[in-house]
């Protein structure tokens, strides 16, 4: 009876009766294709087909591009490759910052070892003004530093991906 | 005579499988849920740090820094809760970090492995010593990632980094009877040349089809077969869904660096030979002194454990592991068993280590 209720119970699934016999069918054909794929004649015969197709659309792709890039320009506006030349521009910017960034981490950090830890000249010189500025252990963070990298930090909360069909 | 009862269960659980199938195949499963905060970005790079979970008495010293191929999402290091490289390693006491390199655009085309490696990847380095607070980090690099890892460990051996971890890592080329790859892309047959000037970077999806083209049976039939014959089991659906949404996000590879994979690498086999020259300088692997794990897939078709077991004797580092483990290329990391096997051992290496 139990048996019956299962039997029951499991979705009709065409594919059952010949599950066995399709997946030999695909063993037996993936050690084939393996094979086939790791020949010079496919290796050959792909790349002549990606040649091929690229030799064949390549004048297309030219001729499109440039009637394109000649509308933008009647319509007063820049191209892909001149758009492509301002994020290079802007790369080059960011970098530029973070090289700043970088020396001033570099900088905050010589000078919070300085404080810590002032030269027997200075010590007299320089005791008042040292001690009032309540010297940081090496290897914490100047504010200033931390403020930086605060600053940068956004919190990005987990995705929310629309869960469909629920 | 009784007239025959027809169940109309059969049909309803048919028409439930086949509302399955549609929603798996037709939307993206959540996938790299975990928090994390932005703390440096640089054109499309973007480094993460993951939110601790671990008390703070409980966690260690060194921070380790995640870096993924640049032709994929980094988001199968963090599948799905529950199943996540990032999660497991947060609970066990890491500061994680993630170099997310982004998807080049047009603009990008001239950028190349060295820029990777000697530009961005030490600037991310230095924002996770300096929010860490400590002068040394752990790296793990994956696939395309442990090019860039080992070429930054052998370019920078001074600048903390105590232990490399390197995953299915393709660096030696060396044996091209064994690399399908290498033949597709040989000289004779590849017109390198002609699809760069007609794409400017290598597209997505002709990199994807590169992958999956080697096990074509297994990727374009089989694995919906699997799909098909697990619809009432909940657990594999949603595994799978996870696995196809990070599949399918594909990103295109830059231009240059793929120009270097290519000729340099697979062709010239010129990081193996110490003849890679990046930045004007050669890349020379002696110079790697940081712990080292190497981590092969036994049954990897995309990086065959012949390319990774040869690093081991080009380092001057004195403690080396080569962890050979069964598996696919990216199942040993984000498969059913990773927990049981990569994950722990991974956890095990570097916890002797991170102190």
């Amino acid at each position: 009876m139990s048996g019956d209720q299962e039997s029951n119970s499991k979705p009709a699934d065409p594919f059952e009766s010949f599950r066995a016999i399709r997946d030999a069918y695909l063993d037996a054909m993936a050690k084939t294709m393996v094979e086939a794929v790791n020949t010079e004649a496919y290796a050959q015969a792909s790349g002549a087909m990606l040649e091929g197709t690229l030799t064949a659309v390549t004048p297309f792709r030219e001729a499109m591009e440039k009637s394109v890039t000649k509308a933008l320009e009647q319509l007063s506006l820049p191209s892909r490759q001149e758009l492509a030349i301002l994020a290079e521009r802007f790369t080059h910017v960011e970098m530029r910052l973070d090289d700043m960034d970088m020396k001033l981490d570099r900088i905050e950090k010589i000078l919070s070892r300085a404080r810590s830890a002032p030269g027997p000249a200075e010590k007299d010189a320089s005791q008042t003004s040292v001690s009032q500025q309540a010297a940081r252990p090496t290897g914490v963070k100047a504010p200033a530093t931390a403020n930086r990298t605060t600053a940068r930090r956004r919190f990005v909360p987990a995705k929310k991906t629309k869960a469909m069909g629920k | 005579m009784e007239p025959a009862v027809v169940s109309a269960e059969p049909l309803r659980l048919m028409e439930e499988r086949l509302r399955t199938l549609n929603r798996v195949l037709t939307t993206k499963a959540p996938i790299a849920q975990t928090p994390k905060e932005l703390v440096w970005s640089l054109n499309k790079s973007k480094l993460y740090r993951y939110v601790p979970t671990a008390p703070e008495h409980e966690r260690y010293r060194i921070p380790l820094l995640l870096v993924f191929a640049i032709m994929n999402r980094p988001s199968i290091l963090d599948l799905r809760p529950g199943h996540s490289f990032v999660e497991f390693m947060l609970g066990r006491g890491y500061d994680v970090y993630l170099l997310d390199w982004g998807a080049p655009g047009l603009e990008d085309r001239e950028m190349k492995l060295d820029d990777y490696a000697l530009e961005y990847l030490p600037r991310a380095v230095h924002r996770v010593k300096a929010i860490s607070g400590t002068e040394e980090f752990s790296m793990l690099g994956w696939c395309i990632g442990a090019i860039l890892t080992t070429i930054y460990a052998a370019m920078r051996p001074d600048e903390g980094l105590r232990n490399l971890l390197l995953l299915t890592a393709p660096l030696d080329f060396s044996n091209r009877n064994g690399l399908t790859f290498a033949r597709w892309v040989d000289e004779k047959y590849f017109n390198l040349d002609l699809v760069l000037e007609t794409f400017g970077n290598m597209p997505g999806e002709m990199i994807d089809y590169g992958a999956k083209a080697l096990k074509p049976v297994e990727n374009y039939i089989s694995n919906y077969c699997k799909l098909w014959d697990n619809l009432d089991d909940p657990r594999v659906v949603e595994s799978w869904h996870a696995m196809n949404t990070w599949v399918t996000d594909n990103i295109p590879m830059a231009g240059a660096a793929y120009r270097q994979l290519i000729v340099e690498l697979y062709r010239n086999n010129r990081l193996m030979k110490n003849e890679l020259v990046v930045r004007g300088d050669r890349v020379d692997l002696s110079r790697i002194r940081a712990n080292l794990l190497t981590v092969i897939a036994a049954g990897d078709h995309i990086t065959p454990p012949c390319q990774s077991e040869a690093i081991l004797s080009k380092v001057s580092s004195r403690d080396t592991e080569l962890f050979r483990i069964p598996g696919g290329h990216i199942g040993i990391m984000a498969g059913s068993g990773a927990r049981q096997t990569t994950w722990p051992h991974i956890d095990g290496w570097l916890s002797a280590r991170s102190r």
